[in-house]
């Protein structure tokens, strides 16, 4: 894997022609980009699979010209969740922020002039691509076959993912600029190596039991097979250790997925907030120990997810413990963009707005968290739309807002144009509205369907209140994914004549990125990398001219204040 | 930065980098890795810097740990779950192999101790044993795969049979890859190489090392559970 990146750096070199030299660079720039339009192919996949599903869970006999054709057997619609959840888990939430945004700014921030080990970045792209394409294919297949090329698709996007998270680290470790210390690092930066770091050792949990879930089918081995099955089951004990053996496999990728998505989101909101704040980010080491801490305890919380599914019952309470304890972090960071907040005179555009959204949303799903870590309430409140609720608005919709947000901000970096303000506030409302009315009904049917298990429960006015709570958030789903379409005209409308940034840093932004033109040069900073004095967040120094000191500005060229 | 003065002129802070500062100290090229020593505190001014391939590796190996890790926790959990798990005969040969793993971990130090002294003869000798010996693992633990299945044990028998399949297969596909670098360090030309042939000879050495230690976990974990 190391050797083979042998002529790598040479970032000049001519390949091919123009579409193959674009198609299969190996500038981290064009790469991030790949990401990023992947990324928004399958958010729109996904969100018109999400709405066939509540469309058809409220009114099953409507037909809509070609998308009913998606759900229209059950097999079929049984494919439609799980297709779902792999293209927005995967392809959306670990795509964008860590893969697309990641890479295009992750050797800018730090004065690199490219990733550690470009062409392997270019194989990861385009093995992820492959893998979308089967993902796609799985859906249309038989569903025997269909699982089968499901699973060969993680696999390889795994593969590729692992590549990028050594790339990640590697890059973030070794090619930091001349005096870019680890303290002066931006916390984009250090979510992005937390992340890379964290991803290196869950996917390849999850490589290992898809590898496992293959052999079964292919080799005939006996992993997760039914004779494994039957001879894990004592006479007269009711657990099933073969269905937990998958579970935790799962359940430790899967626990620690969220904090992959959530992790370079984290980084987002506090570089915004700060930016936009006009002051350092509050707290700031406690904030990267809390993003280190993040990694480290979602690497342990895996237990969690099996309350209702019988474990030793002693580790329930250990698991417990620890899924609690991820509140300490989670409450530094809330308390670090609160106090970057307070008494800051802010500039309220887009993108703050949704960094601020981001904030409101993982709040609330948090506060349904506590719900969900507490594991004599878990068993009683688990049911499917109280966990999907929770997710959904604190893991999907929380990093969509910060995806948002990163995009509005750095728009002017990535295509020298800026997204037009109103029609983004417009989106933004919208949809901030739209998935509080889609996500919180969720919670309540939850909780309210819950109910009805208990002894002596009205069955009847709980009946009466399930059904016009499920068409009023299949409304709430219309409304938000047609606000999408005001994105949709902004984004496409922005990138061909969306006002152009003349200056090379739009947003006086203290980070390197914005050293160089917006549209930077294929070689970043050229030979070298800018020297940097300071630590990423220098917003009203005292005695400065400036509200800002960007990084890479000598002690003595910085303007004093009259 | 308060004390010095700035000159008046400057009123937007910002600027070109680079014209700025920094540039006096930077290397005279990027290309080699000769003459970096005196830079290495500043990590990775050039994008060439070589230490990138000893974090790779180092990365790498924690990730094939956890692929391995996951398998030996599968293995311990249906091991200890199973009431009718079929003990296997472990094919004796195994200690074999075991004992030519170890060898060429040693003689790969050996090797690289030659090169350190400047005798290439010797390293390429001593080198190519290690490659040797490595094929030389690999075709016994074929031979290991043939006697079990003259037991009549397949990897589909039993779940003994899997995991002592799929640790071996897993275990040697990643030894191959150690194997081709080895190979690598043996014929590849580094007058024109990014990195020298002792740096490659040591990341090298830092997997093969670990291919080694790695098998022997898995062995004693199949030994245990057999």
């Amino acid at each position: 894997m190391v050797t083979c990146d042998g002529d790598a750096d040479q970032p000049e070199t001519p390949r091919g022609g123009f579409v193959l030299g674009r198609l299969f660079s190996t500038d981290h720039k064009t790469i991030g980009l790949q990401y990023l339009w992947l990324a928004l192919i399958s958010v729109f996949l996904g969100m018109a699979m999400s709405l066939v599903m509540r469309i058809h869970l409220v009114w099953p006999g409507v037909h809509i010209p070609f998308f009913s054709a998606l759900g229209d057997t059950p097999e079929r619609y049984a494919t439609l969740p799980l297709l779902h959840g792999s293209l927005m888990v995967f392809f959306v939430l670990t795509a964008a922020p860590q893969l697309g945004f990641g890479n295009y700014l992750l050797p800018l921030q730090i004065g690199a002039r490219e990733m550690a080990f470009p062409v392997l970045n270019c194989c990861s792209f385009w093995v992820s691509a492959v893998s979308l394409l089967g993902m796609i294919a799985a859906f249309w297949a038989v569903p025997q076959n269909g699982i089968t090329i499901w699973i060969i698709s993680i696999c390889i996007f795994l593969a590729a993912a692992l590549c990028s998270a050594i790339n990640f680290s590697v890059t973030a470790i070794d090619l930091r600029a001349k005096g870019m210390t680890l303290s002066r690092l931006p916390l984009t930066v250090w979510a992005w190596l937390v992340n890379a770091i964290l991803g290196m050792l869950i996917f390849s949990i999850l490589l290992a039991s898809c590898a496992g879930l293959l052999s079964d089918h292919f080799l005939g081995t006996h992993f997760f097979s039914a004779a494994a099955f039957l001879a894990s089951q004592p006479a007269n004990v009711a657990a099933d250790p073969l269905a937990a053996l998958w579970q935790r496999l799962f359940w430790f990728f899967a626990q620690a997925e969220v904090y992959i998505a959530m992790l370079p989101c984290f980084g987002f909101v506090s570089h915004l907030i700060a930016t936009f704040s006009r002051k350092p980010v509050w707290k700031e080491r406690l904030v990267v120990l809390a993003l280190c801490a993040v990694g480290l305890a979602g690497f342990c919380v895996w237990g969690q997810h099996m309350f209702s599914s019988g474990l030793n019952p002693f580790s329930p309470l250990v698991f417990s413990v620890l899924a609690s304890a991820l509140g300490v972090p989670a409450v530094i960071l809330l308390g670090s963009w609160f106090g970057t907040l307070w008494e800051a005179r802010l500039q309220l555009n887009t993108s703050l707005l949704f960094a601020l959204g981001f904030v409101s949303l993982f709040l609330s799903g948090g506060l349904s968290g506590v719900f969900l870590a507490r594991h004599e309430l878990n068993s009683g409140a688990v049911s499917e739309d109280f966990v999907t609720g929770h997710f959904h608005l604190v893991m999907g919709v929380a990093a969509t807002f910060a995806v948002l947000a990163a995009l509005f901000f750095w728009f002017p970096k990535l295509f020298g144009r800026r997204l037009n303000e109103s029609l983004g506030k417009t989106h933004f409302w919208l949809t901030f509205a739209g998935v509080y009315c889609v996500f919180m009904p969720m919670h309540w049917l939850g909780l309210i369907s819950q109910s009805a298990r208990n002894v002596g429960a009205d069955l009847s006015s709980i009946a009466t209140w399930i059904g016009p709570m499920r068409s009023f958030i299949t409304a709430g789903i219309l409304i938000t994914v047609l606000a999408q379409g005001i994105f949709l005209v902004n984004f496409v409308w922005s990138l061909l004549r969306g006002e152009l940034v003349k200056e090379g840093n739009p947003w006086r932004a203290t980070t390197l990125e914005w050293s160089v033109d917006s549209l930077s040069p294929r070689d970043n900073f050229g030979d070298g990398g800018p020297p940097v004095y300071r630590g990423a967040y220098e917003f009203n120094v005292p005695g400065i001219a400036e509200d800002f000191i960007p990084q890479h500005i000598a002690p003595d060229r910085v303007a004093k204040a009259n | 930065m308060p004390g010095t003065i700035a000159p008046p002129d400057i009123e937007i802070i910002i600027e070109d980098s680079r014209g700025g500062g920094g540039g006096g100290e930077r290397p005279p090229d990027g290309g080699d890795d000769g003459d970096n020593s005196d830079f290495d505190s500043y990590r990775g001014r050039q994008p060439a810097s070589p230490r990138r391939f000893s974090t790779a590796i180092a990365i790498a190996m924690v990730s094939i740990l956890m692929f391995f890790m996951a398998l030996a926790s599968a293995f311990l959990v249906l091991h200890h779950s199973s009431h009718v798990w079929v003990a296997l005969h472990l094919p004796k040969i195994l200690w074999v192999n075991t004992a030519v793993l170890i060898g060429s971990s040693f003689l790969l130090e050996r090797a690289r101790k030659r090169l350190i002294l400047g005798d290439d003869r010797g390293f390429r000798k001593l080198w190519l044993v290690t490659t040797v010996m490595g094929f030389l693992f690999v075709a016994g633990q074929l031979v290991a795969w043939r006697q079990l299945a003259a037991q009549g044990v397949y990897i589909a028998s039993n779940q003994a049979g899997s995991f002592f399949y799929i640790f071996t297969g897993a275990h040697g596909v990643h030894l191959l890859g150690g194997v081709a670098a080895l190979l690598f360090v043996l014929l590849r030309n580094f007058e024109k190489a990014q990195i020298s042939r002792s740096l490659a000879a040591e990341i090298t050495s830092y997997y093969w090392h670990f291919m080694d230690g790695l098998w022997i976990f898995l062995f004693v974990l199949l030994y245990l559970g057999k």
